[in-house]
């Protein structure tokens, strides 16, 4: 662009224009002419001097850039005229843009953006699959792949996994991986600082012996940043690690959102757990050579996972469930978990964003077009001295985007605090979600696209308008005699009621959600959320199975009855709404399975009074006591929806239930209680089976353990005492996940409370937006009318009517524009079904609210000008032209 | 001096690239080359003529650079590029077609055909 070079482009036209000038003189006067006649011939013959230098810089492309200079110029002025309209538009603009902006930032963040690692697209995932789902395949089935398919560039593994972490004597939990060693070197991961792990680190005789490698978070948080962290040794479950390198934190795996502290390598894992041929604990990743398509790779390992089961002894029907075939998932974007929670709450909040900005640009729109009204002279006397109709659209538009990209510019500052505020949304609670929200091209290009189709929207209406004005008319007559103005009038009705019923559409739409939430936050959880707080008990690694381990189980238990403030506690395997879950298979006499899925029931170990300390009545039978020791006979209490399930109306107690999925046979135990249901994960699913086993008799070794405890008081004022006393209990213990039932089952409603909050907020925006839109187009019709009003009041109008006519008209517009929405919100709220709880998206409760508040505020909004109109002097009013 | 003739709509840049095609020049210089190619005799508007100098350059037909004119003075010189030797090549076709044609209806004589 010659735009920077343009003082330097006149100097030079005009330097050549002299230097013709004054040669042609000088050749004048050597032939003998005077100078001064010279002089006058030479400017005559030339022309216009200045018309010669214009069409040079028209020749040259400079006239378009002139004239856009002109047009920014003139839009500058022309806002900083009116500092009250560009405050209202540029506002509620940026609003717009800045809630899409942010909501786009998540959403990209969530679903769209690929792992920041080497040829993301030749990444896949290598999964065993079978009637219930797909599962990444098992240990031995994962060394056969990474050692025998060549159809793969590199094949690695990874399993997350929590890690009890000894540094400096502090001893805490850390959220840990296993890797593969070739897991780094594969994704093409670079680290930040020493080396990343490789192939040769997954022998435990290395030469530095076990490594290990951080993430750029933990580095910094735990460890300060310092780099002599390398070469340090820390002990991860027991076992010492030499850290060798600090990973970027963000690319420590291939789940999105997940925060990882620590990878070790794989060869420090469970060996029993590695050497099992059919557990399913590992994610499998793999990079396809450039020359091996999807299909050929599958059916190698295809080849590989039949000649690997061969050799596995496993029922057929299991068999069918999980180990039937091989299947191959893009793995670019990471592991899908976060995903596939998010994509419909994130999709709805995107459409909410939309329409916020879709208002603000209507909003925009008809600002524009009352100011288009008011300077209709204008635009006329232009018309008249001869200024194109091109020329003047092409002004208005140019207003507009003006106005847009000071709009966009604070939407994006909006957006960036938004951002913060959604980031720690998600990072609050026991299951982090880390995102990565920072300002990339796609975002940056969404919302520039945004902005631009927003200018041109609102920019064009009212310019279409001036270009069409007659200049004879418009130059004639006040503000009654334009041609154009019931038009305009109309144009701008339309508008408002297309804001209001926006309006009516979010505020509609919030109702619903909040609805929801509140509905889910009622739910009957079966037992008392009020009062309690819950934390977790994990033993250093040495203690697990030694008997210290269950002394020090009894000793919690004891100290934390002492507690002044606490009325009762019980311990338990699978605290509810903590996220963790166990499942089992069990086999009871008379009972007659129909399908697997019939043998399956969720399994915990609880102590004494664990129920009570929840407030879940024991139904039949009786709770847990001391005496159910670890060489007492076997017991175990049902919660009612499980001994309806499999003993129907029979009497449970008494009752046997044999363990199937264990090596050992001789799991029978006897039903000697049934409890009432509560729920365990999900608020809004039906209550699930469970079987409750007495601590000591667990089936399964316990590596840690919750606690529940009920409080006289505030809970959380408890968690200091607790964890001071658990630890005194014995130095091993660890205690984590410290916090209250109330706020645990808040967290399970994440998705809920963002969509509820973001819903109310988007709502709040189009509301003040429409009641913007209502008080303008009253307020204009009051001027228009004021003839008419002053001549009503001359009549003997009074001024409560006057008010009244004005109130009347603002509220028919409403209640219209409410009436048009309606069908729109139910056509949404089917959409958005299955993301409520509780509350029909016909709600007509939610539907009247949202309609009644639409209501006041327009009543609010019409009074003002109504009061004006009230105001006028009858003798000023009729004097006015 | 003998009569003038005006100038033919839409000839000018064809002359100026005839007239630059004989060696580098600057605006007066263009002037008075065109001057003495003919004799005077063709009325060239002074003003027009650095417009049409601006509009070629733009095109890419002609290019320029400043250097020092005969008296010493800063001075912007144009010189034909490749891609306006090829225009000015096809303009001279064009134009002798065109001349050969309009000059063959002109000679006719009434019952000649």
């Amino acid at each position: 662009m010659r735009i920077w070079r343009r003082k330097q482009f006149e100097a030079d036209m005009d330097a050549e224009l002299r230097l013709h000038i004054e040669s042609y003189v000088a050749d004048l006067v050597r032939s003998g002419v005077s100078v001064e006649e010279a002089k006058r011939r030479a400017r005559a013959e030339f022309g216009s001097l200045e018309a010669s230098k214009d069409e040079c810089r028209q020749a040259w492309g400079l006239q378009r850039l002139d004239e856009l200079r002109a047009d920014l110029r003139l839009a500058f002025r022309t806002i900083r005229r009116s500092p009250g309209f560009a405050a209202i538009t540029v506002l509620s603009l940026a609003l717009g843009i800045g809630a899409n902006t942010a909501i786009f930032g998540v959403f990209d963040a969530v679903m769209l953006r690929l792992l920041p690692v080497r040829e993301p697209g030749r990444l896949v995932f290598v999964q065993t699959a079978g009637t219930s789902g797909r599962d990444g395949p098992p240990y031995p089935l994962f060394e056969l792949l990474r050692d025998q398919a060549t159809t793969f560039e590199a094949v690695a593994a990874f399993s997350g996994s929590a890690m009890e972490l000894t540094a400096d004597r502090g001893r805490e939990l850390a959220r840990g991986m296993w890797v593969s060693g070739n897991f780094y070197e594969m994704l093409g991961v670079r680290p930040l600082i020493g080396r990343s792990l490789s192939a040769s680190d997954d022998q435990t005789a290395g030469p530095e012996g076990a490594v290990a490698v951080i993430s750029r978070a933990y580095w910094q948080q735990r460890f300060g940043g310092d780099p002599t962290v390398l070469g340090r040794t820390v002990y991860v479950n027991g076992h010492a690690v030499t850290i060798v390198g600090v990973i970027p934190a963000e690319i420590m795996s291939l789940e999105p959102g997940r925060p990882v502290d620590i990878a070790v390598p794989m060869a420090f894992s469970d060996p029993r757990q590695r050497r099992d041929r059919t557990a399913l604990w590992l994610f499998v990743v793999a990079r396809l050579k450039p020359a091996a398509g999807i299909e050929q790779a599958r059916a190698e390992s295809e080849a590989l996972f039949r000649s690997f089961m061969a050799g596995v002894q496993i029922l057929p029907e299991a068999r069918k469930r999980l180990f039937d075939h091989i299947e191959l998932a893009p793995a670019a974007k990471g592991l899908n978990g976060l995903r596939r929670q998010f994509s419909k709450p994130l999709t709805a909040l995107l459409i909410l964003a939309g329409l916020v900005l879709l208002a603000a640009c209507v909003n925009m729109t008809s600002l524009m077009l009352a100011r288009a009204l008011a300077r209709q002279r204008d635009f006329a006397v232009r018309l008249a001295i001869g200024a194109g109709r091109g020329r003047l659209i092409r002004q208005n538009v140019t207003e507009a985007l003006v106005l847009v990209a000071i709009s966009a510019a604070l939407g994006i500052v909006l957006a960036r605090i938004g951002d913060t505020a959604l980031v720690a949304f998600f990072a609050e609670g026991g299951h982090a979600i880390v995102l990565d929200l920072s300002l990339n091209v796609r975002v940056l290009l969404f919302t520039l696209s945004l902005g631009v189709l927003c200018g041109l929207a609102a920019g064009i209406a009212p310019a279409l308008r001036a270009a069409r004005l007659d200049p004879a008319a418009g130059l004639h007559g006040g503000s009654r005699s334009i041609a154009g103005n019931r038009v305009s009038m109309k144009l701008g009705r339309a508008l408002v009621v297309a804001q209001v019923a926006l309006s009516m559409v979010l505020l509609a739409g919030a109702g619903l959600f909040i609805r929801s939430l509140r509905q889910l936050e009622k739910v009957d959880l079966g037992f008392d959320r009020v009062g309690v707080l819950s934390l977790e008990v994990a033993p250093e690694q040495r203690l697990l199975g030694s008997p210290e381990w269950l002394a020090a189980q009894t000793g919690i238990l004891e100290r934390v009855r002492q507690i002044p403030g606490v009325r009762s506690a019980g311990l338990t395997t699978i605290s509810p709404m903590s996220g963790r879950d166990r499942g089992a298979f069990v086999e009871v006499p008379g009972f007659v399975p129909q399908t697997e899925r019939d043998k399956a029931i969720h399994m915990a170990a609880v102590s004494p009074e664990y129920f009570e300390t929840l407030g879940v009545p024991v139904l039949l039978g009786r709770d847990f006591t001391a005496a159910d020791h670890g060489s007492a006979p076997k017991v175990a209490i049902l919660n009612e929806t499980a001994a309806r399930f499999y003993f129907d109306s029979a009497n449970p107690i008494g009752g046997k239930v044999r363990f199937t999925n264990y090596p050992r046979r001789d799991l029978v135990y006897e039903v000697v209680g049934v409890v009432g249901d509560s729920l365990h994960d999900n608020l809004r699913e039906p209550v699930s089976r469970f079987i409750y086993l007495p601590v000591p008799q667990s089936v399964e070794p316990i590596r840690r353990i919750g606690l529940a405890a009920r409080c006289a008081g505030d809970p959380a004022g408890l968690s200091e005492p607790l964890r001071r006393q658990i630890q005194s209990v014995h130095p091993g213990l660890l205690v984590t996940s410290v916090s209250t039932m109330e706020k645990q089952i808040g967290q399970t409603l994440l998705r809920e409370r963002l969509v509820a909050t973001l819903s109310m907020a988007f709502g709040a925006v189009a509301l003040v937006l429409a009641s913007i839109g209502l008080y303008g187009i009253l307020a204009y019709g009051v001027t228009r009318r004021t003839n008419e009003i002053g001549i009503r009041i001359a009549l003997g109008a009074t001024r409560s009517g006057v008010v009244w006519m004005i109130l009347r008209e603002g509220l028919a517009l409403t209640a219209g524009s409410v009436l048009l929405a309606v069908p729109v919100v139910l056509a949404i709220g089917q959409v958005a079904k299955a993301s409520l709880y509780g509350v029909e998206p016909h709600d007509p409760l939610t539907l009247a609210s949202a309609a009644l508040l639409l209501l006041v505020w327009a009543a609010v909004a019409s009074v003002l000008p109504g009061r004006r109109a009230s105001l006028l002097d009858p003798s000023t009013a009729l004097r006015r032209d | 001096m003998s009569k003038q003739v005006e100038l033919l709509q839409g000839t000018l840049d064809m002359l100026i690239l005839k007239a630059v095609s004989l060696g580098g020049l600057h605006g007066y210089g263009v002037l008075l080359r065109l001057q003495q190619l003919t004799g005077g005799r063709l009325q060239i508007q002074q003003g027009s003529l650095y417009p049409a100098l601006y509009r070629l350059e733009r095109k890419g037909l002609i290019t320029s650079e400043w250097g020092e004119s005969e008296n010493k003075r800063r001075a912007k010189f144009y010189r034909l590029s490749a891609a306006g030797r090829k225009q000015l090549k096809a303009e001279t076709a064009l134009w002798n077609d065109f001349s050969a044609v309009v000059a063959g209806v002109l000679r006719a004589v009434p019952g000649a055909s």
